[in-house]
């Protein structure tokens, strides 16, 4: 960002280095789900949570039927944790930025 | 290692919150000590906690075992907050998961929290301290903290499960059988978890390591020396 004198900015940069390593790993790590995910599917693998097959082998050998909390069926799921997981972003940026953003100069 | 309701009888996860109850006490009067001592650690611990949360919430496929499973944060989050302050965020994190996410139960909080929060917290700490104790570089030691903390986890809830649950097998063998279903997807994840915490760490002693009184074996003691951003 490039500073006028009345302090407000006249240039702003696409890229600083901390988004662009940020979209970096993101992408690195999107893309090992991606390849992960799409090996799973050509093998005819569920892709189930662990949680989930360690429940289930709970609860057959205690001869009960577990259950979470709140069941969020469908499409609500991705919702719930998009939402989570937005606002965490927000507030983990927010106090990254309070504690660790350089001074500039 | 999210334990859903009606696995545990009262009995078990009873007994559970009783002793998670006994680490949040401490980590209540940890908070607040370390609050007065560090300027900055109010904003830590809210960055901490709600990182725990996203973490411990990230399902990742791990190709080999064909299922998915989560890293925990905790080991991360001792090191940075303590250990008793974690066991603190992981019952707030995990009672959010609960109500809003479907990820475990309300009665099993405590069996969850002290499989994560505590034994995962506590663990990756001793680990840090000794490591460091020793002058391991701090990605080292912040890399098996964050490894040694992950398999705990998972061990520690297929012990609780199996505790309830053995019946006349032997502890151990089932404690061993549920570990099973945990172990062969968590152990990669465990690598990663290795690597995120040393990421992290050497990232936050690399901008700031004034704010990270004690992670250098360093203390300063002195609440002037620790400047925030604005403060």
């Amino acid at each position: 960002m490039r500073a006028i004198e009345n302090g407000a900015a006249e240039t702003t940069s696409w890229f600083d280095p901390f988004t662009r390593w940020m979209l970096i790993i993101m992408f690195a790590t999107l893309a090992a789900i991606f390849v992960s995910a799409k090996f799973m599917d050509m093998h005819s693998m569920l892709g189930g949570g662990t949680d989930d097959t360690v429940n289930a082998m709970a609860s057959q050998a205690a001869h009960v039927k577990s259950h979470p909390f709140v069941d969020l069926p469908g499409d609500a799921q991705v919702g719930a944790f998009s939402i989570a997981n937005f606002f965490a972003g927000m507030i983990v940026g927010h106090n990254w930025k309070k504690l660790f953003e350089r001074e500039k100069g | 290692m999210h334990i859903e309701d009606g696995i545990l009888p009262p009995r078990a996860w009873g007994f559970w919150y009783g002793v998670t109850i006994l680490f949040i006490i401490p980590g209540i009067r940890e908070i607040k000590r370390r609050v007065r001592e560090n300027l900055a650690y109010k904003p830590f611990l809210s960055m901490t906690g709600v990182a725990v949360f996203v973490i411990s919430a990230m399902h990742l496929p791990v190709p080999v075992t064909g299922s998915c499973s989560h890293p925990c944060g905790t080991p991360l989050a001792a090191i940075i907050v303590g250990p008793f302050a974690t066991a603190v965020i992981s019952s707030i994190v995990l009672f959010f998961q609960a109500i809003f996410l479907g990820h475990g139960g309300i009665t099993t909080i405590g069996a969850n929290d002290f499989s994560m929060g505590i034994v995962g917290g506590i663990s990756g700490y001793l680990c840090w301290k000794l490591l460091r104790r020793f002058d391991s570089p701090l990605w080292l030691a912040g890399g098996i903290a964050g490894f040694v903390g992950d398999v705990m986890t998972y061990l520690t809830s297929a012990f609780e499960l199996a505790l309830s649950l053995h019946g006349h097998i032997p502890l151990v063998r089932q404690w061993m059988i549920f570990f099973a279903g945990y172990g062969p997807t968590q152990l990669p994840l465990a690598i990663a978890e290795a690597v995120f915490t040393a990421a992290v760490l050497q990232v936050m002693y690399n901008r700031r390591p004034d704010l990270l009184p004690g992670i250098t074996g360093k203390r300063s003691g002195k609440i002037e020396k620790i400047q925030m951003k604005g403060a």
